[in-house]
Order: C-alpha cells, then sequence, then structure tokens
C-alpha cells in the first residue's frame, strides 16, 4: 500500500473513523510520522510470508473455568 | 561500599539469625523514605503492611514454617497488578478503580503465599506503554545512576526500587521489553518469561498475544527464586501454559560448558544505531562464556528488523482494542501524551496489517526454530544505547529505533538482561540479554548465574546522590 499522495485527508479520515478527538498538535504529529509507519508495516509484506497462516490461536472448545 | 544484599544473601541471613525480616522490612522503608521523593519508583507504599507481613514471616520462620527464598523478602509489584489490600491504577486516570479492587491477581497472590513482604505498587508508563506525563498526578520515574536519564518502560519503578534497595525482587510486565529496558537501565537482572509460563489473571493487558509478567532482581539466580514462586498454569488465564513447571535453580550451578551460543550478528551487532560500547560489553559476555566452556556459533536469524515492527504493530493494535472505547470519548485527554499518541497511533494500520504482522509472525517463529534447533541460546544487546535522556523520545523517531527486545515478545521466547558493564562517558549500566528457547527459563538462569559468578555488574549499586538532578 503506497503512501498516498494527500497524507493529511488519509490520516484525518482515520483518525475521525476511530472516533479520537485528537488535538492539532496531535493531529499534526500523526500526519509527520504517517509516512514513515506507512512505510515500516508495508516492510512486512515480504515475499517469505505469501503462503503463511496468521498466528492467531482459536479453539472451539468451551473457555476454561474462570473464563 | 558495602555489597548490596540480594535475595539470596538476604535469604541466607534470615535463616542464619543475621537478619530478621523485620529489619530487612525497615532498611527498605529507609530506603524508600530517602529516595523516593526524588527517583518516583512508588506510586503507593504499604508501611503497615509490610511490617505486619515481615512480622509474621519472622514468626512463621521462627516456628519453623519455611515457605521458601521469598519469605520475609521486601518485594515490589508493578501497579499493574490487582492486589487485594491496594488499589490498583495502572498509572492512569483511566482504569476504572473498581478493577482489581478487593482481590489478588495469581501473581500477586503466589508471592504473598510464598512469604513475600509487598512493600507497594510500583510506578509504570501509563498502562504499560505511555510515558512520563508531568501534567498527571502520578510520580515522575527517574534513572538512579542519573536522574536526567530515563529509567527505562514499562517497568520503570520495580527498575529503580530494586536498583536502590528499596525492594529485593519485584514484578514487571514485558509486552515489547518492558522487564528488561529498566533493568538494562537501572543496572540489575530482568528475566521476560516465555508466553503462558506465568498466569495473567489479575493484570491489566496491553498486547493479549504478547504480554508476560517476570522477575526483576539484582542477580539472575534471585529472577529463578522468583519464577519459582510464579510459574505455572491456572485455570483463569486462557493463555497460560499447561507445560510443566521445574525447579528453576536446581541446575544453576550447571555452569556453560558444552553449551552452543548463538551469535545472529546481522541487526543485533551490525545496526548503525547499535552504540560501540555495548555492543563490545556483549562481546566481552561472548568472550567470557567461551572462556567457561560455550561454543560460539554463527547463526542467521533474517528479518529480524521487521520482527520489531511486527511485534510494535501487534502490541499498539492490541491495545487500542482495548482503550478505544475510552479513547474515542470525552475521556481521551484524561490519557497521558505518551499514551495517546502510542496506542492512538494503532488507528493508522489496518486489519490487514495485523494479520500480516501475525502470518510474518509465524513465518519468524519458523525461522527461530531452525536456529535454535542447532544452539542452546543466543546472545545478543539488550539495548541499542544506555539510558537514553530522561525526555521521552519524539514518538515519530521510536517508530525507526532499532529493538532488540521486540522480536522475543513476537517470538514468545525467554530472555534474560543482564548487566554488562558501564558506559565510560556517564557511568550508565550497560545490558547484555541471554535468550532461550521456549520454557528455557532455567537454562537462562543457570547461563545468568555463570556469567555473574566470574563479573560483579549487577553488584553495582547508584550512589544515593545520583547527579544530574539540576537538568531532570
Amino acid at each position: 500500500m503506497p503512501v498516498p499522495d494527500n497524507v493529511e485527508a488519509t490520516v484525518r479520515a482515520l483518525v475521525d473513523a476511530a472516533g479520537l478527538p485528537v488535538s492539532d498538535e496531535e493531529f499534526q504529529s500523526l500526519v509527520d510520522g504517517y509516512p514513515t509507519l506507512r512505510e515500516l508495516a508495508d516492510r512486512l509484506y515480504i515475499e517469505e510470508v505469501r503462503y503463511e497462516e496468521p498466528a492467531l490461536i482459536f479453539t472451539p472448545l468451551p473457555p476454561a473455568k474462570g473464563e | 561500599m558495602t555489597t548490596p544484599r540480594t535475595i539470596e544473601s538476604a535469604a541466607a541471613a534470615l535463616r542464619s539469625g543475621e537478619a530478621s525480616s523485620v529489619e530487612l522490612t525497615e532498611e527498605a522503608l529507609e530506603r524508600i523514605a530517602a529516595l523516593d521523593e526524588r527517583l518516583g519508583a512508588f506510586i503507593a507504599v504499604n508501611e503497615a503492611g509490610a511490617l505486619q507481613q515481615a512480622e509474621q514471616a519472622d514468626a512463621d520462620l521462627a516456628a519453623g514454617v519455611d515457605r521458601g527464598p521469598l519469605q520475609g523478602i521486601p518485594f515490589g509489584l508493578k501497579d499493574i497488578l490487582a492486589t487485594k489490600d491496594q488499589p490498583t491504577t495502572a498509572n492512569s486516570l483511566i482504569l476504572d478503580p473498581a478493577w482489581g479492587e478487593g482481590y489478588d491477581s495469581v501473581v500477586s497472590e503466589r508471592v504473598r503465599e510464598a512469604g513475600a513482604v509487598i512493600m507497594g505498587k510500583l510506578v509504570l508508563s501509563e498502562f504499560a506503554l505511555g510515558t512520563p506525563d508531568e501534567e498527571k498526578p502520578f510520580p515522575i520515574p527517574r534513572n538512579p545512576w542519573r536522574l536526567d536519564r530515563s529509567p527505562g518502560g514499562s517497568s520503570s519503578g520495580t527498575g529503580i526500587a530494586v536498583a536502590t534497595g528499596m525492594v529485593l525482587g519485584g514484578l514487571g510486565t514485558d509486552t515489547g521489553g518492558s522487564v528488561r529496558f529498566p533493568a538494562a537501565y537501572c543496572g540489575h537482572s530482568g528475566l521476560k518469561v516465555t508466553y503462558g509460563r506465568v498466569p495473567k489473571w489479575g493484570c491489566v493487558p496491553l498486547g493479549y498475544t504478547l504480554d508476560s509478567i517476570g522477575p526483576m532482581a539484582r542477580s539472575a539466580y534471585d529472577c529463578g527464586a522468583i519464577l519459582n514462586v510464579i510459574a505455572g498454569h491456572d485455570p483463569c488465564d486462557p493463555t497460560a501454559s499447561a507445560e510443566p513447571t521445574e525447579d528453576y535453580l536446581a541446575g544453576v550451578e550447571g555452569g556453560v560448558a558444552g553449551l552452543r551460543m548463538g551469535v545472529p550478528r546481522e541487526y543485533f551487532f551490525d545496526h548503525e544505531e547499535l552504540d560501540e560500547e555495548v555492543r563490545s560489553a556483549t562481546e566481552a559476555v561472548i568472550d567470557t562464556l567461551a572462556g567457561l566452556g560455550a561454543e560460539v556459533v554463527e547463526v542467521k536469524l533474517p528479518h529480524s528488523d521487521i520482527a520489531k515492527e511486527a511485534n510494535t504493530l501487534t502490541m499498539v493494535c492490541e491495545a487500542f482494542a482495548y482503550h478505544r472505547m475510552d479513547m474515542g470519548s470525552d475521556r481521551w485527554t484524561e490519557y497521558g501524551k505518551g499514551a495517546r499518541n502510542m496506542i492512538g497511533r494503532a488507528a493508522l494500520y489496518s486489519a490487514a496489517d495485523y494479520i500480516q504482522a501475525q502470518r510474518f509472525r509465524s513465518w519468524y517463529a519458523k525461522q527461530a526454530a531452525r536456529v535454535m534447533a542447532d544452539v542452546d541460546a543466543l546472545v545478543v544487546p539488550m539495548t541499542h544505547e544506555p539510558a537514553p535522556a530522561h525526555k521521552p523520545p519524539d514518538m515519530n523517531r521510536r517508530l525507526t529505533m532499532p529493538s532488540y527486545a521486540g522480536p522475543f515478545n513476537l517470538l514468545g521466547y525467554p530472555a534474560l538482561a543482564l548487566p554488562s558493564g558501564f558506559s565510560s562517558e556517564l557511568g550508565l549500566p550497560l545490558s547484555a540479554q541471554i535468550v532461550g528457547a521456549p520454557f528455557a527459563e532455567a537454562l537462562l538462569v543457570r547461563m545468568g548465574r555463570a556469567w555473574q559468578q566470574v563479573t560483579d555488574w549487577h553488584l553495582q549499586a547508584p550512589p544515593d546522590d545520583a547527579p544530574g538532578g539540576e537538568e531532570a
């Protein structure tokens, strides 16, 4: 997922969708960091991982005591 | 300067009659009275309760009731662990005061039953991820070696309290390094346990698939003594492992002769931001253990830089799920600035990113398993630099800093942080890390013991009048 041309609009949409009432200063910090954040997240999509199953655990068995 | 007490030496003193638990507890209370206002280790001290527990520990020992090496030992709990006799805050205005009220977490109960004297609740980074915030009503933790340096997080208070003798041992939690960073920056040992080794029920979550509760103490031996008490399955925690526990001190004097010690150079030793003194101190650990009979094996653990990112992404996304209802409300500014930024940032990731991090995790786990099939342990630096400036780094800068802790949270492997020297310029502690295969904690304690029998970095204590206060 390439970094979008309009970072500010993208970050605004994501922050609003999450309902975060960020200040102007906080918003600007997120905008400033977004290209790096996106670049780092995109590095997860490497060829070696193409056929991996996610390391998530789910069991259909009933919950243990205490849950 | 006298050698500071360890749990090992204090437990021996209690049994020889050289000291009583009440005396140890009064010593610890004196240290707290003298230092805590400046260093910010405790959120709440339970003086009356501690003295009462100490009297009970002495009475039990006198009656021949010996509950093991934690009995009568001044001990601290990160304030993210529920305690029936003190409130739990997670260092935040957000946590419902009713959470944790009137009951113990599994680990709180276990250390209490082992006779530990619980001195109080220790400072942490907000919800184990934020940064110290002077606008909030919680103590600002400071590095006991230099007040203008960070003590590390998130188990900052436990790190400070152990380093200064306010407690002889304590518990922290580790999701991306939070036991090991404060141990490293404050100059003592800290054991991140295998995921699932220690039950988490009664602990405020950060990253559900990463969190672990681990021992922090001066020595590797002491960490093993604590782990003996807190390890083992509990049905209340669905992620707690049923893998049998063992006596983590049984083979502690076994040495390292014949062990194969893997050294992954890529990323862990060749990163451009790795401090030269940290690197050379870690090399000294490797050389010393090799001199004691361990075999050095060069290994490759590819894409460990991406593993750091996968750990961070997993941690903040899982944390955001827990916090979103509060963050997306008028309670946003009740969080500190650091927590808002670190956790709220997760809104910028996609659901696919989270799943991809878990797919990477599967792949990375296979690479690590291949490496561990050929060696007994890995030795790497714990941090890439000594304790940084106290002022929290720019949040965007944190995205790109290397982490030698996070990859092992992603894997769920145990890792032991050990003091490895001091920086030449400011005299700050340096730290190396021994990493094992799942449930190899006993081996790590044994290797740490071997290192600490030929060095005394872990027995160095900071001065009571640490410099740097004028700039802090």
